[in-house]
């Protein structure tokens, strides 16, 4: 989860330099989206990202119950009940709750379904902020160069120099527990990834001669970045961004955790995990199957980014 | 270019040697320094050849605001504790473990602050405290009492409770401490393991500031004690033997339950008296932190439930916000939250102990002071005669009923597990589980508590988890037995005069240190003067805060500025 | 060369410096004082100012600041607030459980990833490849405590009774602790003297330490814990090796060399092992060391999962106890082997790619 990360970045620095496809942006696209719907790993991903999406737009509809309401004071309701299903056998006599109940006798599927919405929120709110912010310290680093490019590389290394879980809990010490400080704990621990990529990008970009012509016909520094240097250099940012998904939710799961990221009683996967540890033996499914979510959501990301990355990456089409 | 990986650890581990290198020499030249000290200190205090020299610590007046004026070695076996005012539960605080005794010339010779080495007159000896992992402890056969029945003790820790639960299962333990609520059920149907209730006396409230309207409206707060339906709390969040508060203290404690019963239930009458009150529908945050008590075993879960029975009773909006344990007690302290979970564990089995922190006229953590409350508890306080103080306890019982600074939630049981087979298991009322009294019919006898003592020198320490580390090794001048009663222990008695301001402690004679040295009165006085006078040159410890000699005697000696 | 590891070592003294900084001003900005921390709930204003004072805390930041440094380059960590021990000697203590962690999960991913990998990858494109990297891919979307928890839950409960069963937490047995290798060996150790913490660190790699003195029980019972929260850690590594190795294989495979092997008629397994394997291999060592660096972070939850007394999970209970000394020499130690890994890392990168300048 950590150094994955890492490994990343210097994989696309990689995939950046040696990129060949640059002239045209959008037939690059246009094929990349052909191999993509070829692969099957990128279409299970597709498939999984889709599901969640749709079980996060229609929350209330799937939801059996209120996530935050405990049933405490109605009849046949113990906390921390397992699993009641009739078709698989649970007496009728007591109220079916597919996922059992919570340690404050909330159902647990309403809460697993609705959480889907934080996690995914997690998820493409970080991302969103480190890429934007990430490339655009990167870009600013890669065109000019020179002492912006010093400090910016210099600071991006000390950032790096953390292992980035526990970068990502001393800031959240700092700025007080909750889900936004966590987001923005991993945006900050993330952006130096993006910046690093998209530094290494626009290096190899600006040599390229459709660049050159543009600086030859006298447009400014702005206009090239922007208009000509940062749209080509999206590609392995986006790989990047996909698979980086996958890890925020991850580490918001890890600060959930450890009891400093989403606060109770918000149905965040980790917290309610986290909550429920002390449970693992006598009430397992409270551990169990916010476990499985988080695993199945951060799956699909992965599998997609994967296939995004095999198929926008030359080397690997035979 | 394994090489070169190799030379990075290498450069990695060579850095951590010298760091530890340098680090080893400067605390060699500390500790010498330190002797040098206490050895000019010797020759100034006084154990000479010839006789019986008794030590002496005293504070130069009562103006400090402490309640110990002096303590001294009045006989080889007798110590004499004079005290500013009287004090009724004088034994009761003795018997606590920070107040235990270590030879005078062992606590120089650590230069105050004998961290992880102990010496005392207890039931077991320190063998090693492997960081991280285990404290070893050996019986000793010397002991004063009965020696233990088995030779090895063993410590470890786990912060889970199923981990600990699973280290009895798995029969790696033999006695664990703290079940969560949830594992209790499956100690009780499992024929091999032992459940054993605690009975620490507690209370946890739902407390309420008057500086956050609208609970400066002493209708809104009388709403709210009305409207909240504290069985229901009791039956689903506490262990079996928890009961609901009828009144502050639990009435364990002698005169703690005098005066009416905690209001009853009532969700409409309470909604009235809201909606009389002018205050319905308001919102409000209940600030609580996550942190295992007894009194308060699953408080996120309790948290979320008060809230939704402050919504669905009495139609408030209250959501909950946990804040990390240092800063919440900071703010709650000064009142500053408008509604908190807090609770208390007994430190000693005395009403006071309860009442005079949270009621007394300086408390500062529900806003307003109550004169009515704490004018009862000083004058109670002045009476050594529990009859005396009974209709002072009884009034102000009553007045806290009447001005609900808090409302009294419940009482926690909690519980610990042993093997079947662990002879005289019980989990004892106060302090530590007595393991000298317990027969594991083998060699070693694990237990596994909560976490890591912090160190074993536990009159600087507060955390229980020190303290029952310590409890094995160092013993005070008296001990509680099993059900929270006194029983002797280094004393055989400490008798009080009349007015209890001077007490007289007589020790056991015959008894020897883990060193081999003979305990007398002045190891008993040099113990208590590192711990109690700010100004000794041995008050080192750990922190230097000596919190519980601060707190329950209500001041160290001789504070600078 | 040595001109150019010079100057990438220069480089790594400004970061390293930053780091400090970073850590110390972090450390400092985190609400809530050391002192309720300390002394508990019941500590009074007066207790909290002469706690401040004997620990220095009431001096003003960039004193501190300057104190901190001047004794960081002089190797002196401090002591800790919470326990009065120097800094150094905690590393000692709980530095070698992290590392043995850290190598054991290392191994378990090397030697189960890259055959993976190699497998996947030799079969690229038929079921076994895409189920090889369909788990390969559930492996890093595991959350590491969730799976800690679920393979206790698993070894330690379910198969209690069964020659499977393992102990959920801890280092060793209770009661188990093995003698240090000097003095089996009958060297007496001075405590006094530099080189007393080296042998102290040494022996407390229990597996080194027991292996090398045949304490073998010992090593049986260390191993038998060692074993879930390795597992765990090992996951995620495990996972992006196999997928490494498999890539970089399929790339060694469509160049042109072993195209040319192959139409000499070489047999495929013979290729592979003969031309393939060896180039392919160079980048997912490269990888590993990465990852090696990273684990010594990530254990953090693992750690807290199986109730290990290592350094990650020091870190944490220092950062909410406030105990300022140790969060910031366990940090700035943690963040300099991370450093100086990575720094290996990128030379070895260097040394192995002659498409990398060494300008």
């Amino acid at each position: 989860m950590i150094n994955s990360a890492r490994q990343r970045v210097l994989d696309l620095e990689k995939l950046a330099e040696e990129s060949q496809f640059l002239e045209k942006p959008t037939s690059v696209w246009r094929n990349a989206l052909r191999r993509l719907l070829r692969r099957k790993i990128a279409i299970a991903g597709l498939i999984i990202i889709g599901f969640w999406l749709l079980v996060a737009i229609f929350a209330p509809l799937i939801a059996t119950h209120d996530p935050n309401r405990g049933l405490l004071g109605q009849p046949g309701i113990t906390r921390r009940d397992p699993p009641c299903i009739y078709a698989l056998g649970c007496s009728t006599e007591k109220p079916q709750h597919i996922l059992g109940l919570d340690g404050n006798a909330r159902d647990e599927f309403s809460r697993i379904v609705y959480g889907t919405r934080i996690s995914l929120t997690i998820g493409l709110t970080t991302v969103t902020v480190a890429v934007l912010v990430g490339a655009a310290l990167g870009a600013m680093a890669g065109y000019w160069g020179g002492w912006v490019d010093n400090v910016i590389m210099r600071i991006a290394d000390v950032v790096l120099g953390f292992p980035a879980l526990l970068l990502a809990i001393a800031i959240v010490a700092v700025l007080g527990p909750g889900l936004r400080n966590a987001l923005l704990a991993i945006a900050i621990v993330t952006i130096p990834q993006y910046a690093r990529v998209m530094r290494a990008s626009v290096l190899q970009i600006k040599e390229l001669d459709f660049v050159a012509a543009s600086r030859a016909l006298g447009a400014s520094s702005w206009r090239i970045l922007f208009g000509r240097v940062v749209p080509n250099a999206l590609t392995p940012l986006v790989v990047l961004g996909t698979l980086g998904i996958a890890s925020a939710i991850l580490e918001a799961a890890g600060l959930g955790f450890l009891g400093v990221g989403a606060q109770p009683p918000s149905p965040e996967w980790g917290t309610m995990l986290s909550e429920e540890r002390n449970q693992l033996f006598s009430a397992p499914h409270l551990v169990f199957f916010p476990g499985l979510a988080i695993m199945l959501v951060v799956l699909g990301f992965n599998l997609l980014g994967d296939g995004l990355r095999d198929a926008l990456d030359p080397r690997l089409n035979d | 270019m394994t090489r070169m990986r190799w030379l990075a650890l290498l450069a990695v581990l060579a850095l951590v040697v010298a760091a530890c290198g340098t680090t080893a020499e400067t605390t060699t030249t500390e500790a010498a320094e330190e002797t040098t000290t206490t050895e000019a200190e010797e020759t100034t205090t006084t154990e000479a050849a010839a006789g019986f020299e008794g030590l002496a610590v005293a504070a130069p007046d009562c103006e400090y605001g402490g309640k110990i004026s002096s303590i001294e070695a009045t006989g080889p076996l007798e110590v004499t504790f004079t005290l500013c005012s009287p004090a009724p539960a004088f034994p009761q605080i003795v018997a606590f473990t920070p107040f235990g005794i270590q030879p005078a010339e062992h606590l120089e010779a650590t230069g105050g602050s004998p961290l992880d080495n102990p010496i005392g007159t207890g039931p077991f000896v320190l063998e090693a405290w492997n960081r991280g992992s285990d404290i070893v402890y050996q019986a000793n056969a010397d002991y004063w009492g009965t020696p233990p029945a088995f030779q090895t003790l063993v410590f470890r820790w786990a912060t889970e409770s199923a981990a600990r639960l699973l280290e009895l299962q798995s029969g790696n333990a033999d006695y664990v401490t703290n079940l969560a609520t949830a594992d209790i059920a499956s100690v009780e149907g499992d024929a091999n393991l032992a459940l054993l209730p605690n009975l620490n006396p507690n209370v946890f409230y739902l407390g309420m500031s008057t500086n956050s309207p609208p609970f400066d409206q002493l209708e809104v707060r009388q709403a709210i004690a009305m409207g909240i339906n504290r069985q229901q709390i009791v039956d689903n969040f506490y262990p079996p033997g928890s009961e609901v508060a009828t009144h502050f203290t639990p009435c364990s404690i002698e005169n703690a339950c005098n005066g009416d019963d905690w209001y009853e239930f009532d969700a409409e009458a309470a909604s009235q008296m809201l909606a009389d009150a002018g205050a319905e529908g308001f919102d409000v945050t209940i600030y609580y932190r996550d942190v295992f008590r007894v009194y308060l075993p699953e408080p996120g879960a309790v948290a979320n439930e008060i809230a939704q029975q402050l919504s669905d009773n009495l139609g408030i909006n209250a959501t909950v916000q946990v804040v990390e344990s240092g800063e919440f007690i900071d703010v709650s302290g000064d009142g500053t939250y408008g509604m908190y979970l807090l609770g208390w564990g007994a430190d000693y089995p005395h009403v006071s102990n309860f009442t005079d922190y949270h009621f007394g006229e300086a408390t500062t953590q529900f806003g307003a002071v109550y004169p009515d409350i704490f004018e009862n508890l000083v004058e109670a306080g002045s009476l050594g005669d529990p009859a005396a103080a009974a209709p002072l306890y009884e009034a102000a019982n009553n007045a806290i009923k009447a001005n609900v600074p808090m409302v009294p939630i419940a009482h926690g049981a909690s519980a610990d597990a042993a093997l079947a087979t662990l002879e005289g298991a019980v989990s004892p009322v106060f302090g530590a589980p007595q393991f000298e009294l317990m027969n594991p019919g083998k060699d070693t006898l694990v237990f596994v508590q909560n976490a890591e003592p912090i160190s074993m020198f536990c009159a600087d320490e507060t955390d229980g988890e020190s303290l029952s580390a310590c409890q094995q090794v160092v013993e005070p001048l008296l001990g509680y037995d099993l059900e929270g009663g006194l029983k002797p222990k280094l004393a055989t008695e400490c008798t009080p005069n009349d007015d209890a301001t001077v007490w007289v402690c007589t020790l056991r004679e015959g008894v020897t240190f883990h060193d081999g040295s003979d305990l007398d009165a002045n190891d008993v006085v040099a113990s208590w003067a590192l711990g109690i006078d700010a100004s000794n040159p041995l008050h080192v410890g750990n922190t230097g805060a000596f919190e519980y000699y601060g707190y329950l005697w209500n001041s160290l000696m001789n504070v600078e500025g | 060369m040595v001109s150019f590891i010079s100057r990438r070592l220069l480089f790594t003294i400004p970061v390293l410096l930053g780091i400090v900084v970073v850590v110390f001003l972090l450390v400092r900005s985190i609400p809530g004082d050391p002192c309720t921390a300390m002394l508990g709930e019941r500590a009074t204003q007066a207790a909290c100012d002469a706690f401040n004072a004997a620990n220095g805390l009431n001096e003003p930041i960039p004193v501190q600041l300057g104190i901190f440094l001047g004794n960081l380059v002089q190797f002196d960590l401090g002591e800790s607030i919470r326990f009065s021990r120097p800094v150094s000697q905690m590393l000692i203590e709980r530095m070698p459980m992290t590392i043995e962690l850290s190598a054991a999960a290392f191994i378990i991913a090397l030697l189960v990833g890259v055959p993976l990998g190699i497998l996947a990858a030799m079969r690229h494109n038929t079921k076994t490849d895409v189920a090889t990297m369909a788990v390969a891919n559930v492996g890093v979307s595991m959350p590491v405590f969730w799976l800690g928890l679920m393979l206790a839950y698993l070894f330690a409960l379910l198969l209690k009774d069964t020659p499977f069963s393992l102990p959920p937490s801890g280092r060793l047995s209770a009661g188990v602790s093995p003698i240090p290798f000097y003095e089996v060996w009958g060297r007496s150790v001075d405590p006094a003297s530099a080189w007393a913490p080296v042998y102290e660190f040494l022996s407390n790699f229990y597996i080194f330490n027991c292996l090398i003195t045949g304490q073998w029980e010992i090593l049986l019972d260390a191993i038998k814990h060692l074993i879930l929260p390795a597992l765990a850690l090992a996951t995620i590594p495990l996972s992006i090796i196999a997928r490494i190795t498999r890539s970089s294989l399929l790339e060694v495979l469509g160049s042109d060399y072993v195209r040319t092997a192959r139409s000499k008629g070489a047999r495929e397994r013979r290729v592979v092992s003969r031309h393939a394997l060896r180039n392919a291999l160079l980048p997912v060592v490269t990888i590993g060391g990465l990852q090696m660096g990273g684990l010594l972070g990530g254990a953090v939850l693992t750690e807290s999962v199986f109730s290990l007394a290592g350094v990650g999970r020091a870190l944490v209970e220092a950062i909410f106890s406030r105990d300022y000394p140790v969060i910031q020499g366990f940090t700035v130690i943690v963040a300099a082997g991370y450093v100086l890994v990575n720094l290996a890392v990128d030379l070895s990168y260097a040394y192995l790619d002659p498409r990398i300048r060494l300008e």
